[in-house]
């Protein structure tokens, strides 16, 4: 039998979100009030944005406006994440039951099958939200809008949301050896919202953890660079979509292989 | 018969961690682990033709799941050959999945939120089943089960039954060679129970398709095997026909009489009168338990009328369960 | 040889601690990852700002407040929302019922150990930890008592927000909704992610008013005053009281008119 190929899974993506978004609409109240709640964390977090900066011309360097298309950027990078991985959330009671060995029996790819199964449309609420004030950032700083810097953005937010999902995947698959993973992946959660901020805020000790331990500085900071500073870019965010790629394989793989352990152990 | 499963002398070991006892002991695990093997697994054999029906039975713990693991590619073995349709299963996982149907007992594999036929139509995607068999396969199940009011109800509004149903309809969707079917009946009522006997043994009619079932419920063994295999502490006790497995222990009948008077007492008087059999008694029953090589049950009864009356009687074959039962317990001679 | 048993005993110890604390470790991690990220990000904004005073609080001020407002935040959740919810949906509710003790205060009492066991090993450590840091900012004195009085009522505020928030269950299924709605609000509207000082006027005379600005904002105001006036005292610590009282008086009228619902629909 051949390989799947690409578009193999594309389709069957396709045809379960379609599904689960049907299923989900039946379920009308619950439906409305969770992008409700989705909508009041992102109001709440623009106050807070709005309260902190709205009295400083500019933080560290960084203009107000700049700050809120970092905000903005960091937000629609997360979507990604909130929307097509939120069975990571799950992963851990699978597995305690027993239940994820169901996963194991398709003739389709592990990883895409278990993530396939839950699409939280919630996200796309976060998505919008991001959006707006992305365009409504760039058009106060006054940046150019062509075609080219369009299309850096599209392939910055791509790879700033692979380290997301990333560090997401690896704080989930920590439950295939330890019991109460919850708390990572919590910490995880946290860590998200640490991303806005601009990564010159802090002492040459955390910013080498945030850039490369706990990479969240790619998330938003360095990828923005390169439409907010684009001349002085630092190397780094020219290499944010390797980065991107490496990490999301590395934690594909780590994912995996704690799965394949986990069966091994039998139970 | 063409076999399509080859089993060769495969064990599977699991390495467990040997936990010291005392705060010296954790003090000393600290620094150097002690792991002991566990063998889940000890050097089975068996092949398994294409369209039989294998019940694979043993105490929890025996190591059944462990061997379906390794069939199914999930678990590779320690040691051992092992050819499900061809196909070395662990060697590739996915390749060996597109053969083969699983169901878990209480575990759905199916899509919680979706109704069962939404599932089927993601189903056939996955497993790329040309609309052509897919039809024909929705055809049979119709003409087999009522599945209309199944089809567009979700999963989670189902009972365990119909979601047991389901759940073994979307195992054979896709025409796999083999299935493997894990405890299917457990916590089903009688009639569900034997519905879903009966939808086995048809598919497994019309398809020819292989079935692996995992039960404790021997009802499932006596309706669906021919075969059966049984393995303990992972070494494989029997593999033979269901007949020859009764006849392993002699002919064996269960005389069970009432008589006047003190139960208890009568089985004694009894038991001397019959030294060569096994008496007991119990709240309703006095049991003799006749070798029928040995003797003729109506003789037995005859010789027991001659010094009493008999006031009601019946007879029982010994059953499967027991057979099993003390094979578990004193093993196969 | 008496050093080395002591030194088997605290290894066995942390062995122990490790195994079992693990989730408290990486709780401790995540709150810590906070506290750095906030400590930076108030120093650019202190930094920008150009004053070493702003709305009233010192660099050192906001700081303390933040810190132990994070402390206070784990010493005051109680996840009751999510308890309720899942008693609910699942029917258990039913049980809790029939126990001889008015729902409100069995879940309560339940959780009340947690509160004692909060207090001396996170908020007490954290505090004197603050204490001597900061080498005296923190007052000590009078205004400890204030303090610990206010706390109460803070915890009893808390409780009744989440009584009625855990009670809106009865109508959805939406437990993650209402609930992140409801922290939200009360994260950002009690000062617990920023102290109510920086809020705008306008807005800060509304919220001044609503009653989750005595769930963290009243304590830790109290708290850093040396040697305040006995009118504003007097009024943070009655305002405290009323709602304190009517909220208690809101939450149960709510449970009980929606006790009906469940009893006439069996849960």
């Amino acid at each position: 039998m051949k390989r799947k190929s690409l578009r193999f899974y594309f389709r069957i993506y396709r045809k379960i979100l379609a599904q689960d978004i049907k299923s989900k609409m039946s379920y009308r109240a619950d439906f409305i009030i969770s992008t409700i709640g989705m909508i009041f964390t992102n109001v709440a977090g623009f106050i807070s944005f709005w309260i902190l900066f709205r009295r400083f011309p500019s933080i560290n360097g960084w203009s107000y406006h700049e700050m809120l298309f970092l905000y903005g950027f960091s937000l629609v990078s997360l979507t990604p994440v909130q929307c097509l991985f939120d069975n990571n959330w799950s992963l851990r009671q699978y597995v305690y039951t027993g239940d994820f060995i169901k996963y194991c029996f398709r003739p389709i790819n592990l990883f895409f099958y278990f993530q396939s199964e839950v699409f939280d449309i919630k996200g796309l609420g976060q998505f919008a939200f991001g959006i707006g004030t992305l365009v409504y950032s760039w058009n106060k700083i006054g940046l150019d809008f062509t075609p080219l810097i369009l299309l850096k953005v599209i392939v910055f937010l791509i790879t700033a949301s692979l380290i997301m999902i990333a560090l997401q995947n690896a704080a989930a698959a920590t439950c295939f050896w330890i019991q109460n993973s919850f708390y990572v992946l919590d910490l995880v959660y946290r860590f998200r919202d640490y991303a806005k901020y601009p990564i010159t805020i802090f002492n040459p000790v955390f910013k080498f953890i945030f850039t490369f331990v706990i990479p969240i500085a790619f998330i938003a900071y360095y990828p923005s660079l390169v439409i907010l500073r684009p001349d002085d870019i630092p190397l780094l965010s020219w290499l944010s979509p390797l980065f991107g790629l490496v990490f999301f394989w590395l934690s594909y793989k780590f994912w995996m292989h704690g799965a394949l352990k986990y069966n091994g152990t039998g139970s | 018969m063409a076999n399509i499963i080859e089993i060769k002398n495969i064990t599977k070991e699991f390495k467990v961690l040997n936990r010291r006892e005392g705060l010296i002991g954790s003090f000393k695990d600290l620094f150097s682990r002690n792991y002991k093997t566990v063998r889940a697994v000890d050097n089975i054999s068996m092949t398994v033709g294409q369209g039989e029906i294998v019940g694979y039975l043993g105490p929890n713990g025996a190591g059944k799941s462990t061997t379906i693991k390794m069939m199914t590619g999930v678990l590779e073995p320690t040691s051992g050959e092992i050819l499900v349709g061809g196909n070395v299963p662990y060697k590739n996982r996915t390749k060996n999945a597109q053969e083969i149907g699983v169901v878990f007992g209480q575990r759905s594999q199916l899509w919680w939120a979706l109704p069962l036929i939404e599932s089927f139509k993601i189903l056939r995607d996955i497993y790329q089943i040309p609309e052509q068999n897919y039809k024909s396969m929705l055809e049979l199940y119709q003409s087999l089960v009522d599945i209309e009011p199944l089809l567009h109800k979700p999963v989670r509004q189902m009972s365990l039954g119909q979601r047991t149903l389901s759940d073994i309809l979307a195992a054979f969707l896709h025409d796999p060679k083999i299935v493997f079917l894990d405890e299917p009946t457990i916590g089903l009522d009688v009639s569900m129970k034997s519905k879903i006997r009966t939808l086995i043994h048809a598919l497994n009619k019309e398809k020819n398709t292989t079935v692996i079932l995992t039960t404790h419920d021997m009802g499932d063994v006596d309706a669906l095997c021919r075969r059966i295999v049984i393995i303990d502490k992972g070494k494989m006790l029997y593999d033979n026909d269901i007949e020859h497995l009764k006849g392993f222990f002699g002919s064996y009948r269960t005389l069970k009489i009432r008589v006047d008077g003190d139960l208890k007492e009568q089985s004694g008087v009894i038991q001397g009168e019959l030294p060569d059999m096994k008496v007991s008694a119990d709240d309703e029953w006095i049991s003799v338990l006749v070798d029928e090589d040995k003797a003729k049950v109506i003789d037995v009864l005859g010789q027991i009328q001659k010094s009493r009356s008999v006031r009601d009687m019946k007879l029982e074959e010994i059953s499967t369960e027991e057979v099993i039962r003390k094979i578990y317990e004193e093993g196969v001679k | 040889m008496k050093l080395k048993k002591y030194l088997t005993l605290t290894r066995a110890g942390i062995i122990e601690a490790l195994q079992f604390r693990l989730s408290a470790f990486i709780m401790v991690v995540g709150n810590l990852s906070y506290l750095i990220v906030i400590y930076f990000l108030w120093k650019a904004i202190y930094a920008s700002s150009g004053t070493d005073i702003v709305n009233g609080m010192t660099f050192n001020d906001t700081l303390i407040y933040l810190v132990l407002a994070t402390a206070l935040f784990g010493f005051m959740e109680m996840y009751t929302v999510w308890e309720m919810g899942r008693a609910i949906q699942s029917g258990k509710v039913v049980l809790d019922l029939i126990k001889p003790m008015d729902i409100r205060r069995y879940l309560f009492w339940c959780y009340s150990g947690n509160f004692v066991v909060n207090f001396f090993f996170t908020f007490l450590p954290t505090f004197i930890a603050v204490c001597i840091i900061t080498n005296g900012a923190v007052p000590v004195g009078l205004n400890l008592v204030y303090f610990a009085v206010s706390v109460v009522m803070a915890i009893l505020i808390n409780y009744s927000i989440d009584f009625f928030t855990g009670t809106i269950c009865v109508y959805t299924e939406s437990i993650w909704g209402v609930n992140i709605m409801k922290q939200v609000i009360v994260l950002l509207l009690s000062g617990a992610t920023i102290p109510l000082a920086f809020f705008p006027d306008g807005l800060r005379t509304v919220v001044e008013k609503l009653p989750f600005a005595s769930i963290y904002n009243a304590p830790l105001t109290l708290l850093l005053d040396s040697s305040p006036n006995s009118d504003t005292l007097l009024e943070t610590l009655g305002m405290q009281f009323i709602w304190c009282v009517s909220m208690t008086m809101i939450s149960r009228l709510f449970w009980k008119v929606s006790l009906r619902k469940i009893t006439v629909n069996g849960g």
